[in-house]
């Protein structure tokens, strides 16, 4: 027996210091030796991923504002199938919003047997739910079954269908594809924010992880093309006119604002619908290659406008240049016929673009320019390298210098005229809109702004490559294409404007030659002169009409003829001369 | 009784009782402050967890507005894309202009 309170005090005071111990030693033991061990259980309890819910990619519109590519969301739609109790009712209103069938959506909602033990069995139901759809699943979820569950997505959306397609483009989860969708994949990709943090059963972020608000998602960067979506709409339509109408395999009708650069339309055939992409055959791979800046074609005549701008501003010939056209000419190897087979006598710089006389083009780089002179300005012009438009997969051309291992003699006469040199769309009209300009060469432009998520809107002005021929040479070379669509091309002139145009008739290459009946026929316009606002390519890929009227003449002038017609009347250009009633 | 006891009860140590009743009323206050100060600590990390989980919810509402407004925009683009209103514009009886005169009008200073 204890004597005295004192005593007995001590012996609490004992006994209390001894339960306290063990708790003390177990606080040692769960804070510091098995610190490690109880820290990495809970980190595989609650640390998990998260995210803040995916932004949209940037979105593409034209130079008005018009929405060309936007973003639509769509849902994975799933079940939280232990808790259905009226399966049957449940399948009948889902199957048709899920495009599912009755017995489909029945089949999922069945518990199989070896998820009988588990607490919680989860079904997907059904993917890409959109539209109407989506709201009414979402509307059921919030109205009478939660057991529904919904993720959402993103998915790219082109209102205007098959409009500009091929500028557009299109791209996978990568970022592989084409088109401006793939150029400028880097700012329209959004920046979506995860992280891996401590969350709850719902995947929720504790708060703790919250509070370091350091998470933030960013959409992506909205773009404004140069492309006005009317105009290009009526050059589509033209287009598709043309190629019936000429039963052409293929084409394309570039508009330029040769001020500026800004590329105004672009239309190509074969083209598709970015929305349907998915549904092309493999073979089907030419569909998803833009002909307006990754495919080259010999240009043929077209071309006689940069050979003449050459003599006259080398110097190799003056304006007063003429010479004897016995329709023939030899040099390196090879002869060089007029495209009508005849003999024009005596002529000068008009008649060689009046008349697209391949002898007096041919004669003025064989005779005059020289091989180096003529290449050196080829490359000025653009020719044989990108013109970095903005647009994947763009083809740098073909042409043969002096300096190459596998120069020929034969390639001087040839390219005088667009035979042996392979150039693209894009690369054409931007070397024509130089002269157009006054022989200022303006950089080609697709994309006129830039608005980052943040609201940070970037405008991106016209930029000069450099004054490339003089002001005199490229004005004479234009009043030389000018006599030709009043005297020659009738079929391009538009009344009440001064249109300055070159036609083209290119041969196809084949192996070992040329083919002998096929043809591409071309037309590059521009006007009103003296300071043209529009300038028109139009290019017709084997046209099939009577031999006699396969000609750029014939094909593509008219269709330019149309072409320029509405566009001076959408973009507000009034006549600049009077016009006859 | 031990002599300490007596000590005590008897007045014997009264000055080193009142040192033991500041020590109490000083043990008295850090344990006042410190239940103060759990509570004040507890009542933050409520209302964290509120304002992260109002944050969070925030997050969730503004994506569910930015996909109905990506839905509306989009819709709208269709209902005014070109294709859409060529048709509406041919139901309606319009007719693309086949030719366009300039009426030139002369300006004249009042």
């Amino acid at each position: 027996m204890l004597r005295g309170p004192e005593a007995r005090l001590r012996l609490v005071t004992a006994l209390l210091i001894a339960a306290l111990l063990p708790v003390i030693g177990q606080l040692v033991r769960l804070q510091i030796l098995d610190r490690d061990r109880y820290q990495a259980e809970v980190e595989e309890l609650v640390m998990r991923p998260y995210a803040l819910p995916v932004p949209p990619a940037g979105t593409i519109r034209d130079r008005n504002g018009d929405l060309l590519v936007g973003n639509i969301p769509i849902y994975s739609v799933g079940a939280q199938i232990e808790l259905i109790t009226d399966t049957q009712i449940a399948a009948a209103a889902l199957a048709p919003l899920l495009g599912l069938d009755e017995a489909t959506l029945l089949e999922k909602f069945v518990i199989q047997e070896d998820e009988k033990d588990l607490e919680w069995v989860w079904r997907h139901l059904a993917n890409g739910v959109r539209g109407e759809n989506a709201e009414a699943v979402k509307e059921l979820k919030r109205t009478t079954w939660d057991w529904l569950t919904l993720v959402a997505t993103w998915q790219r959306f082109y209102p205007e269908s098959e409009l500009a397609s091929h500028t557009l483009g299109f791209v996978n989860a990568d970022g592989d594809g084409y088109g401006i969708e793939a150029a400028q994949f880097h700012l329209l990709q959004p920046r979506p924010a995860a992280a891996m943090g401590e969350v709850d059963v719902l995947r929720v972020p504790l708060s703790e992880e919250l509070a370091k608000g350091d998470l933030r998602a960013f959409a992506g960067t909205d773009i404004k093309l140069t492309i006005d979506r009317t105009i290009q709409a009526f050059v589509e339509g033209e287009l598709d006119k043309a190629l019936r109408l000429y039963g052409a395999s293929g084409g394309t009708i570039l508009v330029m604002n040769p001020q500026t650069g800004e590329i105004l339309a672009s239309a190509s055939y074969p083209d598709y619908n970015p929305s349907l992409y998915n549904i092309y055959d493999t073979s089907e791979q030419y569909r998803f290659v833009d002909p307006a800046v990754s495919v080259v074609y010999e240009p043929g005549s077209v071309f006689k406008m940069f050979t003449v701008a050459i003599a006259l501003n080398s110097g190799s010939v003056t304006q007063d240049w003429s010479y004897y056209d016995s329709g023939l000419i030899e040099y390196g190897g090879v002869l060089v016929r007029n495209s009508d087979g005849g003999a024009h006598g005596q002529q000068n710089l008009q008649g060689v673009i009046d008349h697209s006389l391949n002898v007096g083009a041919a004669t003025l780089t064989t005779q005059h320019i020289g091989a180096d002179v003529f290449a050196d300005y080829l490359l000025r012009f653009g020719f044989g390298r990108t013109t970095n438009v903005g647009l994947f997969g763009e083809a740098a051309g073909l042409v043969h210098l002096p300096w190459d291992l596998n120069w020929s003699d034969g390639y001087l006469p040839t390219n005088a005229f667009g035979q042996g040199i392979a150039v693209t769309p894009i690369q054409l009209v931007t070397a024509a809109s130089m002269l157009a300009n006054h022989g200022m060469m303006m950089k080609p432009r697709l994309i006129t702004e830039r608005r980052t998520p943040e609201g940070q809107v970037v405008t991106i002005p016209p930029k000069e490559e450099g004054q490339l021929v003089s002001v005199e040479t490229a004005d004479y070379v234009v009043g030389l294409m000018e006599h030709a669509v009043e005297t020659s091309i009738v079929k391009a002139q538009v009344p009440g404007y001064r249109i300055a145009g070159k036609t083209g008739t290119a041969q196809i290459p084949v192996s070992g030659g040329y083919d002998p009946v096929e043809v591409i026929t071309s037309f590059i316009g521009f006007g009103p002169l003296p300071d043209p606002q529009l300038l028109i390519l139009v290019k017709l890929d084997r046209p099939q009409v009577d031999l006699n009227v396969r000609w750029g003449t014939q094909t593509a002038a008219p269709v330019f003829n149309q072409v320029a017609s509405r566009l001076f009347v959408l973009l507000g250009i009034p006549p600049t001369e009077p016009i006859d009633p | 009784m031990s002599v300490a006891w007596q000590q005590s009860t008897h007045g014997v140590l009264r000055r080193q009782e009142k040192v033991n009743r500041t020590l109490l009323m000083t043990f008295a206050a850090i344990t006042v402050m410190a239940v103060g100060l759990g509570v004040l600590y507890l009542g933050l990390v409520a209302s964290s967890a509120h304002l992260s989980s109002d944050i969070w919810h925030m997050h969730s509402e503004m994506a569910e507005i930015q996909r109905e407004s990506s839905r509306l925009e989009t819709e709208i683009a269709r209902l005014s894309s070109i294709p859409v209103l060529q048709v509406r514009s041919v139901a309606l009886g319009y007719q693309a202009a086949e030719s366009i005169e300039y009426v030139d009008i002369e300006v004249r200073a009042p």
